[in-house]
């Protein structure tokens, strides 16, 4: 009794007020959990999504009451600012996507509901830490509690039929390994940071650091280098980006969705803390090397997404250019810098979801999969879907009248203004780059035809007895890469790999109408559009959220 | 006058109402884009016309005429009292970048609004004359494409002018890969994207170093309207990279050599109402960047490039011409003869002196004038010669047709700059300023004049002239064809009676957009700002 | 007043190519001719207005000017839309809508048959129009405007057979040659601007003399400029190879356009420009010599051509070589006096020649023709006239014209004797050739279609060729037509005929020497400011020139007459002695070769060769495909790591993390 009482007292103060939307957020996770395990399949396909709608609701409504505040709290473990208010909405917006894509999808319901959409939450939590985590321990608390349900999900897509359940399997496994060593870099970086300065407390550290001639002391240097390696992984930057193509094209399409767009948040998120408070005075040291990497992604993400004709493999290359692009506000270290990456995380995020959307939608509806032939010549039947991913990826290419225009120009003035012009200028080329691939995709949707009899689905019996190439009997680590499908040949890879067919048949998941996958790509389309045309509001948001950072000018 | 928003959005408004409203009268059999071109010989004939008017096409018409009107307007009501502004809307986009949506009526974007909407105006009529498969979608993206234009003359913030520049292209996308000729009509298009596109965004990238660093140089708060980046110039060698970047989106687009490479392709694979405009106007974008844009805010890179620049010309006059008499793709001839003919507009511009600039301002018109209705001339060839637009299966065609047959020999004698045609008089400013700046070069630049006689001319022989060809019907220009042609031929005989209309509304705008450029070239010496004001 | 009515000049033929141009549906059978003809006969009554007028002004002020709108006014350059009427002009477009009556009248007939016949009188119309705006212009932009007007004009009437692919060649060679001509004029006219700031002729004589020094760089290459429109718009050697093809057009376009007129601007630009020639006297030199080249080497070549339309156009580039010449050396009234008789035998003579041609049935050929003396007396008699008028026989006009010119030439002594002598060498061979002509197609055993012909029946090929290459006509449109005339038979074309014939003889009296000279004081307002204008005649060599010039054509005539009537064998033999020169001349000196071999083959050359190769291998393999290439390299590396095996993965990672540490242990 007393024992426990001195426990409180000498527990630090919590501020119940900052931690609720994450409080709301595990705690949605858990009862969503319970409900799963409600025996009426009604309950389990539909009641749970919906709740784990209304918990994300919920965390919003909480996040936009906490709005204007600026606090930190658990002893200053966590900040409460309109950096992290700003991550946490984006966050939810991508949240509620994957939502609306999993709710009828096989993924959600092979693993039984509500476990599915628990991880997702509990993921989602692991962000919120990351986006206010203003303690090493907790970025990397954060960064697990984000990744090992995400691990998790990647292998939802397994079930006893098909290869493409296989290759789920095998991404998840993949993720796993390639996730455990970038989390391993970063702890072992953070552990030096520890070692160098006696601080986990980013204040603390960016003081000991702006003391003496730490800034340049080897072992903080190799700290920071093996951060910067850390976090790279989990934002897929070249050349720590590898997983990305495959893990994407292997896991169920919302899962990729959710990945695609939640994870970049919440990594570049705890780059801009990270590197913009608690290195900001060993900037010098690390900006020219994070601008070099965030040139090779540029290049690599682009190049390779060329000729792909797997849309989600495409997606994926084009995200790690994404990450690289927006990399360039973090490099400067502004508050410009800031505003520039957030802005056009959001923009990202809508672009993506868009795209995503429509590619769940024909996987449902064609037997094609995500090749690009699922969404031929949809520009005549099917304008619902034509122009959302349209305009999605116009905006990805940073098209004007697109809110990607908009947050590259952005981008680049940050970088122009931030003395990083050669940095701009490599954003341009990769934009160049980018229409190679993201204009056949848009050419396929109006300028071609339908494939035969990939408009109607066939039976899924049909399709479960349809001869699967035999990259169903790869080892699931040799990892059966699509890459060796196009054009490029296997430059001294053995043979054995060469797998899948471009377009690999699958059972359609659903038939009949789906209202929310419709409903998620046309809105996204149009914010895509209508911040292209109005960015105005979205600017006022990431000024504030610019703002939070001081020490930037 | 209604302001320029109303003039720049209504096309695209009648667009999209042309595309969400269903149309009301029956469209078109659903022909493919190629059996159109030969169907449409038939469908040419009296009596089997008519099916193809649809209602997004009357209304895309209509859109285009009133743009049409609303520019005459502000031509008719255009002072040309001074360099000044006129018709200005400002209202701020985005504050946060500093950027403006301005736009402005000036001497050098006058006329070129007017050229846009009258060969807009042309290409959608004659695009109404025959029927589309996905008529809605068609006319959506023509109009867009109007508005887009539109915006790019009249943007008076660079980076608003960006932002158009860029989107000019996407609707010409998908008109291009929608309805373009087989074979390989998508491949041509996105190889023409992706290459205009590729310099105009290198242009993006030096159009927001521009606001940035001027922007430090004031120590003010950034901004991209570009009178007030004129009161901040940048270093001279900033100005060097930034205007090599912008002088790449330009040349693209123009095209120049040896940037042209996108242009066989795509001319071929274009329909012909399309590439109208996409000749007629797209270019002159750039060279009127070159000359709003580049040569007020870079003088001194203007000037320490323009050896360069007039050699580039130079080379694209010459090879233009040359290939221009070799091809036998009548499109293909008329295409590398705008080659030749932009290059004569970028040597007017950097001979850096109000008599190139004046010349090169009125080429630009002109050239589009002539340009356009030579495409048209060549579909209504085709027509008549079987459905192929080559040279050697036509001829005799002046037979039974003297109307067109004089009407093309118009167009032809205009094209090659017949002295009393209105192009004469822009080449003989352009090659009297080029004269002044660097004499050699216009000398050679005359063996251009003398090559655009041959080419023009043989275009003209080898098809109205000599023993009739294969399969050629010869039969006179019908009355509707004849709504296209003739406005534009009127327009270039009034041109060419009175030049001076065009002139004297440009000329002070003209010369304060050389000024600083004239004056970086020559610092010191007092006749060259003798001759900036004679 | 004088302005106004030398605006009608104007205005009256534009207005008839409009009337033909649109009413040409309308019109049925002769109507195009008659508006065509009233329209220039309109056109000639109010020269004669402008004549009349002018002369009512005192001699000092009869250089008169009148605008009607502003062309181009802009940075510096002014131009209006002016016309300036002083005599030479007036001088000129009295010729001008004279001879151009004439031979409208003449057309009514000759193209009677054509079907393109709207077609030919609107263009016919216009050209006489472009002709007046080149010879009334103000200024040097309209002037340049006039000189393409008639090029192109000349163009459309060359090719007015359009379906004979020899026509149209002929045409295109003519109009891109007359093209070279603009560019020099142009460029000319730049050289001169740049200094005089003004493009406005008579402001450009005041300020020339102050302007400029005597043999200044910039005049000399101005007026050498200049010079060379001269010689392409009046067919002066190297630029006249268009002429001779020029006779594709119909036989009224040749003796209209090709003789009479439009041939002889060159002449009239250099008389206008005087002022500024004379302060380039290497110009003016270079453009004597360029005359008397060009009046020996084509009559070298009419002495062995065999189609008789060529015959007389080489004998126009040679008379027009005296004009040239007779200007150059400041012998201005003498000059455009020649030009005056020379229009008028020489449009005489081509005439004739249609008459023959239609006799013919189209055929052109003197081996063909022959003993049509009989057949056609009046079209004899005409020939006759104009052969003796050619030749300089006393007292026909070209006697008087011809010698003038020689004698001032004369007087420029010195190395001017030279040229003085070539001109009688030129008389000469004139002479010979002229009649060689007269006699092949007249005398000697009448050929198959002169019997028809005395049998009172026209000759018609029943398939009708191209006579230049034998080509079967395309009988839809753009031919003859299948009927021929002649003379004889058309009360417009005898009409047309007598007048000139009566000017070919009488013209010559208005100036002859010592008696009186109408045109050197009709001439002298213009000419006022000129020191080399007062012919100061030395009587001795007066007399002398004219003795000579009679002697030398009366034995030219003899001659041709021993040769080739009296016995023909002494042509061949001729022929084989002199094998190596027929040659030359037969092939005209072979410049349309050397013009194939400097300038067409290079410029295809290099249009093939940018085609084929350069387009392919550098503007798209290279520039687009080298680039794509480079991007298609990078993608295919990225996919060659992207293998999908762990064991890579790892090794990159190791590698990207020891990289990133290494970078930043280097910063320490």
């Amino acid at each position: 009794m007393t024992l426990l009482a001195t426990a409180t007292l000498k527990g630090p103060h919590v501020d119940f007020a900052g931690l609720s939307p994450l409080i709301a957020l595990l705690g949605g996770a858990a009862i969503v959990l319970l409900v799963g395990l409600l025996s009426s399949k009604w309950a389990r396909a539909q009641l749970v999504p919906a709740l784990s709608l209304a918990v994300l609701a919920a965390a919003l409504g909480l996040t936009i009451w906490q709005w204007g505040e600026e606090k930190s709290i658990l002893a200053g473990a966590l900040r409460i600012d309109d950096l992290a208010l700003v991550l946490n909405m984006i966050l939810i917006a991508g949240g509620a996507a994957t939502v609306l894509l999993a709710w009828r999808s096989r993924a959600a319901e092979s693993t039984a509901h509500g476990e599915w959409h628990a991880l997702l939450l509990t993921s989602i939590g692991g962000m919120f830490l990351l986006a206010s985590a203003q303690n090493t321990v907790l970025v990397f608390l954060g960064l697990e509690l984000l990744s090992i349900p995400l691990y998790v999900l990647c292998a939802t897509g397994y079930s006893k039929r098909g290869q493409h359940q296989e290759r789920s399997l095998e991404s998840g496994l993949k993720y796993l390994i390639i996730g455990s060593v970038g989390s391993a870099t970063l702890l072992y970086g953070l552990a030096l940071i520890y070692g160098a300065t006696g601080a986990t407390d980013f204040s603390a550290i960016d003081s000991a650091l702006s003391t003496g001639n730490l800034a340049t002391d080897p072992l903080t240097l190799t700290g920071i280098a093996l951060c910067v390696a850390g976090l790279c992984f989990k934002a897929s930057v070249a050349p720590f980006h590898q997983w990305t193509p495959d893990v994407y094209e292997g896991a169920p399409t919302p899962v990729t969705a959710f990945m695609a767009v939640a994870t970049k948040v919440a990594a570049l998120g705890v780059f801009l803390r990270l590197f913009d408070v608690a290195f900001i005075n060993a900037q010098t040291s690390w900006a020219p090397a994070v601008a070099v990497l965030a040139t090779i992604t540029i290049l690599v993400g682009n190049v390779g997404a060329l000729g792909q004709s797997s849309l989600k493999r495409m997606l994926a290359y084009s995200s790690v250019a994404q990450a690289g692009y927006m990399l360039a506000g973090v490099v400067v270290a502004t508050k410009l810098g800031v505003q520039a990456t957030v802005f056009y995380l959001a923009v990202y995020v809508a672009m993506n979801m868009a795209s995503f959307a429509v590619i769940v939608a024909r996987e449902r509806e064609t037997t094609l999969g995500d090749s690009v032939d699922a969404v031929a010549g949809i520009g005549r039947d099917r304008p619902w879907l034509a122009w959302p991913m349209t305009i999605s990826l116009l905006g990805l290419a940073g098209i004007p009248a697109t809110a990607g225009f908009i947050g590259k120009f952005y981008l680049i003035d940050a970088a122009v203004s931030g003395g990083y012009t050669w940095l701009g200028v490599a954003i341009v080329v990769g934009s160049m780059i980018s229409l190679g691939y993201y204009l056949p995709v848009i050419a396929a949707i109006w300028m071609r035809e339908a494939p035969a009899g990939a408009g109607q689905p066939s039976s899924s019996s049909s399709t479960a007895s349809a001869p699967t190439p035999k990259a169903g009997a790869l080892p699931a680590l040799a990892g059966g890469s699509p890459e060796l499908d196009s054009d490029a040949g296997p430059l001294g890879v053995d043979p054995s790999v060469t797998v899948g067919a471009p377009v690999q048949p699958h059972a359609p998941e659903t038939t009949g109408p789906q209202p929310e996958v419709l409903f998620v790509a046309v809105l996204a389309g149009a914010a895509t559009l209508f911040f292209g045309i109005i960015p105005q509001p979205l600017f006022n948001l990431v000024t504030h959220a610019g703002g939070a950072l001081s020490g930037l000018f | 006058m209604p302001p320029l928003s109303i003039l720049i959005w209504l096309p695209a408004l009648c667009g999209v109402v042309g595309a969400i409203i269903p149309s009301l009268l029956k469209v078109g059999a659903r022909t493919t884009e190629t059996s159109a071109e030969t169907g449409a010989a038939s469908a040419d004939e009296p009596g089997a016309s008519g099916s193809a008017w649809s209602t997004s096409g009357i209304l895309a018409l209509i859109g285009s005429v009133v743009a049409l009107g609303l520019s005459i307007g502000y031509i008719a009501d255009f002072h040309s009292g001074g360099p000044a502004l006129q018709h200005v809307t400002d209202i701020v986009w985005i504050s946060t970048l500093g950027i403006h949506y301005k736009l402005g009526v000036s001497g050098l974007n006058v006329f070129l609004v007017g050229l846009t909407t009258l060969l807009f105006a042309a290409a959608v009529l004659a695009s109404n004359l025959r029927s589309w498969e996905r008529p809605k979608l068609f006319y959506f993206h023509f109009m867009l494409a109007e508005s887009a234009v539109l915006g790019a003359f009249l943007a008076q913030d660079l980076a608003l002018f960006v932002a158009f520049f860029d989107l000019m292209l996407i609707p010409f996308y998908f008109l291009i890969g929608g309805w373009g000729r087989e074979p390989d009509r998508v491949k041509a298009t996105i190889k023409l994207v992706i290459y205009t596109l590729v310099g105009s965004l290198l242009m993006l990238a030096a159009a927001i170093a521009t606001g940035v660093l001027a922007s430090e140089q004031g120590g003010g708060h950034i901004t991209f309207v570009l009178t007030s980046l004129q009161a901040l110039p940048l270093s001279k060698g900033s100005q060097e990279w930034i205007f090599l970047f912008f002088a790449a989106a330009f040349l693209v687009k123009m095209p120049a050599f040896p940037l042209h490479g996108w242009m066989p392709d795509g001319y071929r694979a274009m329909p012909i109402e399309v590439l109208m405009v996409f000749s007629g106007v797209l270019s002159k974008v750039g060279a009127y960047g070159f000359l709003a844009i580049v040569l007020p805010l870079f003088p001194q890179a203007a000037a320490h490039f323009q050896v360069l620049m007039l050699l580039i010309a130079l080379a694209s006059i010459i090879y233009g011409s040359a290939l221009a008499f070799t091809q036998t793709d009548a499109r293909l001839v008329a295409g590398y003869s705008s080659v030749a003919q932009l290059g004569f507009i970028t040597l007017g511009i950097f001979a850096l002196n109000p008599q190139g600039a004046q010349g090169a301002l009125l080429q630009m018109v002109n050239h589009g004038l002539v340009v356009a209705p030579l495409f048209f001339i060549i579909l209504l060839l085709s027509r008549r010669a079987g459905g192929s637009e080559d040279i050697r299966e036509m001829g005799g065609i002046a037979f039974r047709a003297p109307v067109l047959a004089s009407l093309f020999l118009i167009v032809a004698l205009a094209t090659l700059a017949m002295p009393g045609s209105s192009n004469f008089v822009g080449e003989f400013l352009i090659l009297l300023g080029v004269f002044k700046a660097k004499l050699a070069i216009a000398v050679i630049a005359f063996s251009g004049v003398v090559m655009a006689s041959v080419y023009a001319l043989r275009l003209f022989i080898g098809a109205m002239h000599n023993r009739v060809g294969p399969k050629v019907k010869s039969r006179d220009i019908t009355v509707r064809d004849g709504l296209v042609l003739v406005p534009l031929v009127a327009v270039i005989l009034f041109l060419a009676l009175y030049p001076q209309f065009a002139l004297h509304r440009s000329e002070s705008s003209v010369k304060t957009a050389v000024a600083s450029a004239h004056l970086a070239l020559t610092p010191l010496s007092p006749q060259s700002t003798a001759s900036i004001t004679p | 007043m004088a302005t106004t009515y030398g605006w009608l000049v104007l205005a009256f033929p534009l207005l008839g190519t409009l009337v033909i141009a649109f009413g040409f549906r309308s019109l049925p059978g002769r109507y195009a001719g008659w508006i065509g003809t009233a329209a220039i006969g309109l056109a000639f009554l109010a020269a004669l207005g402008t004549l009349i007028a002018l002369q009512g002004h005192s001699p000092s002020h009869r250089e008169l000017e009148s605008s009607l709108w502003t062309y181009a006014s802009t940075v510096g350059v002014n131009a209006r839309l002016s016309i300036l009427v002083d005599p030479l002009s007036v001088y000129m477009i009295l010729i001008v809508t004279g001879i151009s009556t004439m031979i409208h009248l003449y057309s009514i007939s000759y193209l009677d048959e054509d079907r393109g016949n709207a077609r030919f009188f609107s263009y016919l119309n216009f050209f006489v129009f472009s002709m007046l705006l080149l010879v009334l212009a103000g200024n040097f932009l309209l002037l340049i405007v006039g000189w393409a007007f008639v090029g192109a004009a000349s163009y459309l009437l060359i090719s007015f057979w359009y379906r004979r692919t020899t026509a149209t060649k002929a045409g295109i060679k003519a109009f891109v040659i007359n093209v070279v001509g603009d560019v020099g004029l142009v460029l000319g006219t730049y050289f001169i601007f740049k200094h005089t700031h003004t493009l406005n002729f008579l402001a450009t004589f005041k300020a020339a003399p102050h302007v400029f020094a005597k043999g200044e760089a910039d005049i000399v290459a101005g007026c050498l400029l200049l010079l060379v429109g001269a010689c392409a718009k009046s067919a002066q050697v190297p630029l006249h190879t268009w002429l001779p093809d020029a006779m594709e057009g119909p036989t009224p376009v040749s003796a209209l356009i090709h003789a009479a007129t439009m041939v002889t601007a060159g002449v009239y630009l250099i008389a206008r420009m005087h002022v500024l020639f004379e302060l380039a006297p290497a110009a003016q030199d270079t453009g004597a010599v360029i005359g008397a080249l060009t009046l020996l080497i084509a009559g070298t070549i009419a002495l062995t051509q065999t189609d008789i339309k060529r015959v007389i156009a080489y004998s126009t580039m040679s008379q027009i070589g005296y004009m040239i010449m007779g200007v150059s050396v400041g012998a201005y009234a003498a000059g455009m006096f020649h030009l005056m008789t020379h229009a008028f035998f020489k449009a005489l003579l081509f005439m004739g020649a249609g008459s023959i041609i239609g006799a013919m049935g189209g055929e052109q050929s003197l081996e063909k023709m022959g003993g049509f003396r009989k057949a056609l007396p009046f079209t004899f008699a005409c020939f006759i006239i104009g052969g003796l008028a050619l030749s300089g026989i006393p007292p026909f006009s070209g006697f008087f014209s011809k010698d003038d010119i020689l004698l001032v030439t004369a007087e420029r002594g010195g190395w001017h004797w030279a040229l003085y002598v070539m001109g009688y060498v030129g008389a000469f061979l004139t002479a010979i050739y002229t009649f060689r002509m007269i006699f092949r197609a007249f005398y000697g055993e009448p050929v198959a279609e002169a019997r028809e012909l005395e049998g009172g029946h026209l000759h018609h090929a029943e398939v009708p060729t191209n006579p230049a290459n034998g080509e079967v006509e395309d009988t839809d449109v753009g031919f003859p037509g299948p009927h021929h005339t002649v003379a004889e038979r058309a009360m417009p074309m005898r009409v047309a005929m007598t007048v000139l014939a009566i000017g070919a003889v009488g013209a010559g009296l208005v100036q002859v020497p010592g008696v009186d000279d109408v045109i050197v004081n009709f001439l002298r307002p213009t000419f006022a400011s000129s020191p080399l204008y007062e012919p100061h005649t030395k009587d001795g060599l007066l007399i002398f020139g004219m003795v000579l010039g009679t002697v030398l054509g009366l034995t030219g005539i003899a001659i041709a007459y021993r040769i080739w009537v009296k016995q023909p064998s002494i042509a061949v033999t001729a022929r084989e002695r002199f094998g190596a020169l027929y040659e030359l001349f037969v092939n005209k000196w072979y410049f349309d070769e050397l013009i194939d071999l400097a300038v067409v083959r290079p410029a295809a050359a290099v249009g093939s060769f940018a085609m084929n190769t350069f387009e392919r291998v550098f503007v798209q393999d290279t520039l687009i495909g080298g680039t794509t290439g480079l991007v298609r390299a990078g993608s295919a590396a990225v996919r060659a790591v992207q293998n999908g095996f762990l064991r890579y993965y790892a090794a990159l990672l190791v590698l990207g993390v020891a990289g990133v540490g290494f970078y930043f242990l280097l910063q320490a």
